[in-house]
């Protein structure tokens, strides 16, 4: 059953192309990461589905109730931990008790602690707590481990793991590693453009499970994904260009993502 | 509506406010300590002033309340990346609107609570109880063109510059229209632009308690200045809408 529908949906900022005929579905229980760089219209999108903007044309709407997580932070800083975790419950009727998501996202001990006190992390652990206190059907999380260490985001992610079982997510994310170790699905959006929607393992085979790296004949180092690595180098070995240091590995999701976008150059 | 979201939004900005200095000073201190440098040595001289100088200084509360609580409130909160969190919440305008008023009026009961505290120690202030009610109940009713013009300065100003213009508007305002001297003895500049102020109509409300006179007028006044603020407001407002979540 869907949860979540974006159908044609087009946004633009003066000149600036933001969403261009954006569509995709989350299907209940499913965890989707909306994956980009920085600019390709991730939060835009998010902005649309929550009713923070107006799409031009098309249609985002969520079937269920929501909560989400702000980007930054910027919590204000007077407020205690425990009394901003208690405000987002209060607007659900199926609430979570506070102490429970203090618990979950390993808060309990800073209940009474003035957030503008607290460190990036754990500024960031309370912005997920706040979308996971009103025990809502659906969630969506804006670049849920933003400036965090990569440590740090590791341990954020299996808290979010754990709050999104059985729950409908959808996740803005620029971390490749996030979309892999989070999601069950993956849109790739790339200015404006939905440019992949299927599985992490579909994504890998589609758009290079391995990467070829050589120096080239004027000793730049040249980094390449391809579905077909031994096709790539056997050309390239009949092609005559001199080149040396070849070596053949497994492309990570960070490669295959450069590749596509372009970001590389 | 739904109370428990009505509780939790005053309850959040109770807290954030009372938590505050850079808002409780000036708007619930200032007022009882100008009272007592500037007011009091005038106010001990005899009841039919001590009553004029109270009203005085009760107006001068309120307005600061209603200036730092929505102007300078409103427009450092339109600034920060939380309000765009809880503008994703399923609360209405209203309920927040509410909410502010609601802890608007705590502040402003003490801010004017601590005015008349001081004057009820330490001068002849000869209020009947009927008296200290009608003023309560004008200095609610005047204090409602502040809260508009308080919304427009919060969408018209700069979130940094909320401060700073809240403050001139406020400080200005409450020297020319009347609170801090006796309209009579206002500088000859001053004295002609003083009727046509928000703050000397609502002194003229205020102090009609002590004096007698028919307030029609200055209701009249106060009125068209609620008018005029909220339409600036809405204009504001819906301006500010369009830019930032167009």
């Amino acid at each position: 059953m869907t949860t979540i529908t974006f159908k044609d949906v087009c946004k633009r900022y003066g000149q600036t192309q933001a969403l261009q005929n954006v569509s995709f579905t989350v299907e209940r229980g499913e965890c989707v990461a909306l994956l980009g760089p920085n600019g390709a219209g991730k939060t835009t999108a998010l902005e649309i589905l929550l009713g923070l903007r107006t799409a031009n044309s098309g249609i985002a709407q969520i079937d269920g109730s929501v909560a989400c997580t702000p980007q930054s932070s910027g919590f204000p800083d007077a407020l205690r931990v425990g009394e901003l975790i208690g405000f987002a419950a209060a607007h659900y009727a199926r609430a979570s008790s506070v102490e429970s998501v203090l618990e979950a996202f390993d808060l309990s001990s800073y209940q009474n602690a003035r957030v503008g006190g607290l460190s990036g992390g754990e500024q960031r652990r309370v912005a997920l707590a706040l979308a996971f206190a009103g025990n809502t059907d659906v969630v969506v999380l804006d670049e849920p481990s933003t400036g965090l260490d990569a440590e740090s985001r590791r341990r954020l992610w299996s808290q979010i793991q754990t709050g999104i079982a059985n729950r409908t997510t959808l996740f803005t994310t620029h971390y490749l590693e996030e979309a892999e170790a989070l999601a069950t699905r993956i849109v790739l959006i790339d200015r404006g453009n939905v440019r992949f929607d299927g599985t992490p393992d579909e994504f890998r085979s589609r758009f290079g499970a391995k990467r070829v790296e050589y120096v080239d004949g004027s000793g730049s180092k040249r980094v390449v994904a391809s579905g077909d690595t031994d096709a790539y180098v056997r050309n390239l070995v009949h092609s005559g260009e001199p080149f040396s240091q070849l070596t053949v590995t497994q492309s990570s999701f960070e490669d295959i993502f450069l590749s596509l976008t372009g970001a590389a150059s | 509506m739904n109370l428990r979201v009505l509780a939790a939004h005053i309850a959040l900005l109770f807290r954030d406010i009372a938590r505050t200095p850079s808002f409780v000073v000036p708007a619930v201190i200032f007022p009882a300590m100008f009272f007592s440098i500037m007011g009091v040595p005038f106010a001990r001289s005899n009841a039919a002033i001590a009553n004029t100088i109270t009203a005085s200084y009760v107006g001068f509360a309120i307005v600061g309340v209603a200036l730092f609580q929505f102007g300078v409130g409103i427009a450092m909160e339109r600034g920060r990346p939380w309000e765009r969190y809880v503008r994703s919440l399923p609360v209405s305008i209203e309920v927040r609107f509410i909410s502010r008023v609601v802890v608007a009026s705590c502040f402003a009961t003490l801010a004017a609570g601590l005015v008349c505290l001081i004057a009820k120690l330490f001068t002849p202030v000869s209020y009947t109880l009927e008296q200290w009610l009608l003023l309560a109940l004008y200095a609610i009713m005047g204090a409602v063109p502040f809260v508009m013009l308080g919304v427009a300065i919060a969408y018209v100003a700069p979130p940094r510059g909320a401060t700073p213009i809240t403050n001139i508007v406020y400080l200005l305002s409450a020297y020319c229209g009347g609170f801090w001297i006796p309209p009579q003895y206002l500088p000859s500049f001053v004295a002609p632009i003083s009727p046509w102020l928000p703050t000397r109509q609502y002194g003229e409300l205020l102090w009609s308690v002590a004096n007698g006179h028919n307030p029609t007028h200055a209701v009249l006044m106060l009125g068209y200045f609620t008018l005029a603020f909220t339409a600036v407001a809405i204009a504001a407002y819906r301006r500010d809408e369009r830019v930032r979540y167009a």
